[in-house]
């Protein structure tokens, strides 16, 4: 890395604003050295709770169909939306403030503030007032403010910025919040258990809550039909902020605005679960206030007459937002954290790496650029696609194809030059992605690489093993020296496919065609060639297609010019095997990926898309299809007991194959044939793709990878080393370079059971 | 008439295994004022003071009983409720998927009184558990009073991750018993 600096030594507030790519290095460096153990532990925490609560929800996918419905057509209606909650909130007996900026924001709240002459406010939590950083303002005229979720106190006492927009504080393990509030506090009271220290936060802040003048909350969701908020927690100290004083502030995004409460029912089901997998939380408020109850003051003091409630709606940045033909589907976001959870690289550094000054995690970066300035979003290239978050969101936005395009405009924003641009000439860039940096172009153009290093295989392989050939590539194109890449095979799959086929002519129906992707082409083409002995064997006919780019090399870099040309280039030609009536068939998962999810924003032609993403099959979730329809004995077919490297195996599916649904089938076929697997539970390997090769996120990769690892070794444990499998080329990779030892593709052990 | 009873015989059982599940204790008691009262003094021990807010939709007179308690105070002043070791209200609702009872936050003292005591007791009526959260988002359910009201959802009591370890009673209270009126 480019810093030598002691991670210890970096603070989060230091490293919150990483439009200098400095700061996300260095953010990096103390996040994975201080925070990770914590971040991991807790995320997976949420992330596997989440997954068993949504598996007790038999409408998941009906509930996420009608919250996306709901959410798109609120953002399409919310100028009058705004005007129909305004009226509402009125009619309620409630003050309405619609603020163009977060200081308009926090001017109006210091005003109400300052005519009730409070003294101290107590906050719920409220990433949006992080946001406006309304602390701040409010502590200038002279307003303590109180912040009541703990996780938000911590915050406050170690001055620091949110890490996760539902758990703000969860990179704090119990033993860094202990010495910290030792040290703060200067307090010789037990602190040592989280009894003991929820203890002592719950005095501190009961009172506050006795004796607070104000109270502010946020709002999970708003109803323009009622003017209810509906708010999400568990601590109770939201009701406290709502129930005990007198003044009442909510303050939230515009986007938070649903037509009617009768919204909040599909919400409410979807929310908590997608959030920290509980039904529910301990408390959900659902609200239109002022409340009527009677207020409360504390002993001694004269209760007030009346209750009044703000509503405090800040733009800053959304109505840009709503315009923005494809960020404003982060408007969709209800902040419930899934995509944070279910992110290998968040897992491992969370927020302050892989955030921002506000928000953080995969939908992070459109919300950071949206509110703030492009470069903020810098953080999104820990996005690595590999698309784990797009089934796991609960109102169905796709977020990587979201930072995809944040990556293309901070591309552009970097500037053209003339070395990027011939760079860009030689290696295939569309003009427009000539622009990005040098690194970029070198994996998003894999396709021509692989086409000359195959091609010039024994001096393309010879000269990366040349010496000073890995210090070069790394000070070039950033491919991090540790990482040796793959040597390029003498022969490509198009080319041992045409030496096979030569004299035998397939009469065999049905047909496919295996997509010849440029990965396994110029960079595995015996596992290629595997896969089409195993779909042949059980009875199909198979073609190999031309090799072409699907785009997903250039996509994953931001080069979407590049990516479209490559995707429409490649449909038109696999077309034409559909229309001779065949099926196709991928092997790499992430070109897989392409046809059936990420086309539709490639393709200008609808019908074509469909078809692809129809018709399209991973070989093994072709073949257990196929063997279900005509009940063949894989057991028969592909006797596991004649495999050659064991019938015990680890395997470890794509990220990308699993969104697709595409990888428990893979699974089902090698039990059938009688192998015995274990398989990972990781989200991803940490390669995807290109990002582990890369100089500045090789820590990270390996970081991620390591929990993998540890599987293949708790694997291992009983009955010795298994036999290591894996869908994806760059799993492959990553797996190797962990465990250092061989790895098949699935394909690969059944072939090897043919006689 | 058979059925509903059925159905709502097995709503009283998903209640209770959720409410359960999520860290709350349940009774299903029948619905007299001798019964109410002793469910009550039972849940709450030998706490020294009880705060009680009267119900706005059960009878009054349900809790006459248990109101004759001398611990029982329900005009508390501030200093009484927020040094109280138990709040007693009613729930005008319950949810059996995800075992919460729901609790009006604008009529009177309910709020409060279910909030500020580490012991809270919530009395709900068996025909008015709900199958599901999104069931209170319905016109046609419970007269669309959770269209109406100022509520909330409680769910077990109240709880954190943010300390570390899951610990449970935080700012809210700190246990939840449920009493379920057949």
């Amino acid at each position: 890395m480019a810093t030598s600096v002691n991670p210890a030594d970096i603070t989060p507030r230091q490293v919150a604003n990483k439009s200098d790519k400095k700061a996300l290095l260095q953010a990096l460096r103390m996040t994975l050295g201080v925070q990770s153990a914590a971040i991991r532990h807790n995320t997976q925490t949420f992330n596997n709770n989440r997954y068993a609560a949504i598996a007790r929800l038999p409408d998941y996918n009906e509930l996420k169909d009608r919250a996306r419905q709901i959410k798109e057509n609120a953002i399409a209606n919310l100028p009058e939306l705004l005007r129909q909650l305004e009226a509402s909130v009125r009619a309620n007996g409630g003050h309405f403030y619609l603020a163009k900026t977060a200081a308009d924001a926090n001017q109006y709240i210091r005003d109400v503030l300052v005519r009730h002459e409070v003294k101290l406010v107590v906050k719920g939590k409220s990433i949006t007032s992080e946001e406006t950083k309304l602390n701040h303002a409010l502590e200038a005229a002279g307003i303590r403010v109180a912040e009541s979720d703990l996780a938000e106190f911590i915050l406050q006492v170690a001055d620091e910025q949110p890490s996760h927009i539902v758990a703000p504080a969860l990179h704090y393990s119990r033993e860094r919040i202990t010495a910290l509030f030792k040290r703060k506090f200067h307090t010789d009271l037990p602190l040592d258990t989280g009894e003991e220290l929820t203890k002592f936060a719950r005095d501190i802040l009961r009172e506050q809550f006795i004796a607070a003048d104000a109270g502010i909350s946020g709002a999970n969701l708003i109803a323009a039909d009622s003017g209810s908020i509906m708010l999400v927690e568990s601590e109770g100290n939201i009701r406290m902020t709502t129930t005990l004083p007198p003044v009442h502030i909510a303050i939230a995004g515009i986007e938070k605005v649903v037509p009617s409460r009768k919204d909040f029912g599909t919400f409410i089901e979807l929310l908590p679960r997608s959030g920290t997998g509980q039904p529910l939380t301990s408390y959900v408020s659902i609200l239109h206030p002022p409340l009527k109850a009677p207020t409360f003051a504390a002993p001694g003091k004269e209760p007030a007459k009346t209750r009044e409630f703000h509503m405090v709606l800040i733009d800053n940045g959304r109505s840009r937002m709503r315009e923005d033909p494809v960020l404003h589907e982060a408007l969709y976001c209800i902040r419930c954290s899934a995509c944070l959870n279910s992110c290998a690289n968040f897992e491992t550094v969370g927020g302050h790496a892989f955030g921002g000054e506000t928000y953080s995690g995969g939908i992070g970066g459109s919300w950071e650029a949206g509110t703030g300035t492009l470069m903020n979003a810098r953080f999104s290239e820990l996005c690595t696609a590999c698309s784990r978050c797009v089934p796991n969101c609960p109102v169905r936005i796709d977020i990587p194809w979201l930072n995809e395009n944040l990556r293309q405009r901070m591309n552009h924003a970097q500037g053209a030059s003339p070395g990027k641009f011939l760079f860009g000439e030689m290696t295939g860039s569309a003009p427009q992605d000539s622009v990005a940096p040098l690194q970029k172009q070198f994996f998003g153009n894999y396709n021509n690489f692989g086409k000359w290093g195959t091609r010039f295989a024994s001096l393309a392989n010879a000269s990366i093993h040349m010496p000073g050939a890995r210090s070069m590539m790394q000070s070039v194109f950033g491919v991090d020296s540790r990482r040796s890449l793959p040597p390029f095979p003498k022969k490509t799959w198009e080319q041992l496919y045409r030496e096979e086929r030569d004299g035998k002519q397939s009469t065999l129906k049905p047909g496919l065609v295996m997509l010849a992707d440029v990965f396994t082409n110029y960079g595995a083409p015996e596992r290629g060639m595997a896969a089409i002995r195993v779909l042949r064997a059980i009875g199909l006919d198979v073609v190999l297609s031309p090799a072409m780019s699907d785009g997903r090399a250039a996509m994953s870099q931001g080069m979407i010019d590049t990516a479209t040309r490559e995707a429409r280039a490649i449909a038109p030609m696999l077309r034409r095997y559909l229309d001779e009536g065949r099926k196709i068939v991928v092997l790499e998962p992430s070109s897989l990926a392409m046809l059936r999810r990420d086309f539709k924003h490639l393709l200008d032609d609808d019908d074509t898309q469909k078809r692809l993403a129809q018709n399209s099959f991973e070989p093994l979730e072709y073949l257990w299809q196929v063997a279900q329809e005509q009940q063949t004995n894989l057991a028969q077919k592909f006797p596991a007991s004649k495999c050659p490297h064991g019938t015990r195996l680890f395997y470890h599916s794509h990220c990308q194959q699993r969104t697709c649904n595409s990888a428990a089938q893979t699974i089902e076929v090698l039990r059938a044939a009688g192998f015995d697997v274990v398989t990972s539970s990781v989200e991803c390997c940490g390669m995807a793709g290109s990002f582990g090769y890369k100089r500045e996120y090789y820590e990270l990769s390996m970081a991620v990878g390591e929990d993998l690892f540890a599987q293949v070794r708790r694997a291992d444990q009983e009955g010795g080393p298994r036999t290591l499998v894996a869908s994806g080329i760059s799993c492959h990779e990553q797996l190797l370079a962990g465990m250092g030892r061989e790895v098949f593709h699935p394909a690969e052990l059944l072939a090897s059971t043919l006689a | 008439m058979h059925a509903p009873v059925q159905v709502q015989e097995s709503l009283i059982e998903q209640f209770t295994d959720s409410a359960i599940k999520a860290v709350a204790t349940v009774e299903v008691i029948d619905r007299t004022p001798a019964a109410l009262r002793d469910a009550i003094l039972h849940a709450v021990g030998d706490a020294k003071r009880i705060l009680y807010a009267p119900p706005q939709e059960l009878p009054l007179a349900l809790f006459s009983d248990f109101a004759k308690d001398p611990r029982v105070v329900a005009d508390a002043n501030a200093d009484e409720l927020v040094h109280s070791a138990a709040g007693v209200t009613e729930a005008f609702a319950a949810v059996a998927s995800t075992g919460s009872v729901c609790i009006n936050v604008s009529y009177e003292r309910t709020g409060m009184v279910s909030l500020l005591a580490p012991l809270q007791v919530a009395v709900v009526a068996a025909e008015t558990i709900v199958p599901q959260p999104r069931d209170m988002f319905r016109a046609d359910v419970l007269d669309g009073k959770g269209l109406a009201r100022d509520f909330v959802f409680v769910t077990g009591p109240s709880a954190t991750a943010d300390m570390g370890p899951l610990v449970r009673g935080v700012h809210g209270p700190h246990k939840l018993h449920i009493i379920v009126l057949r």
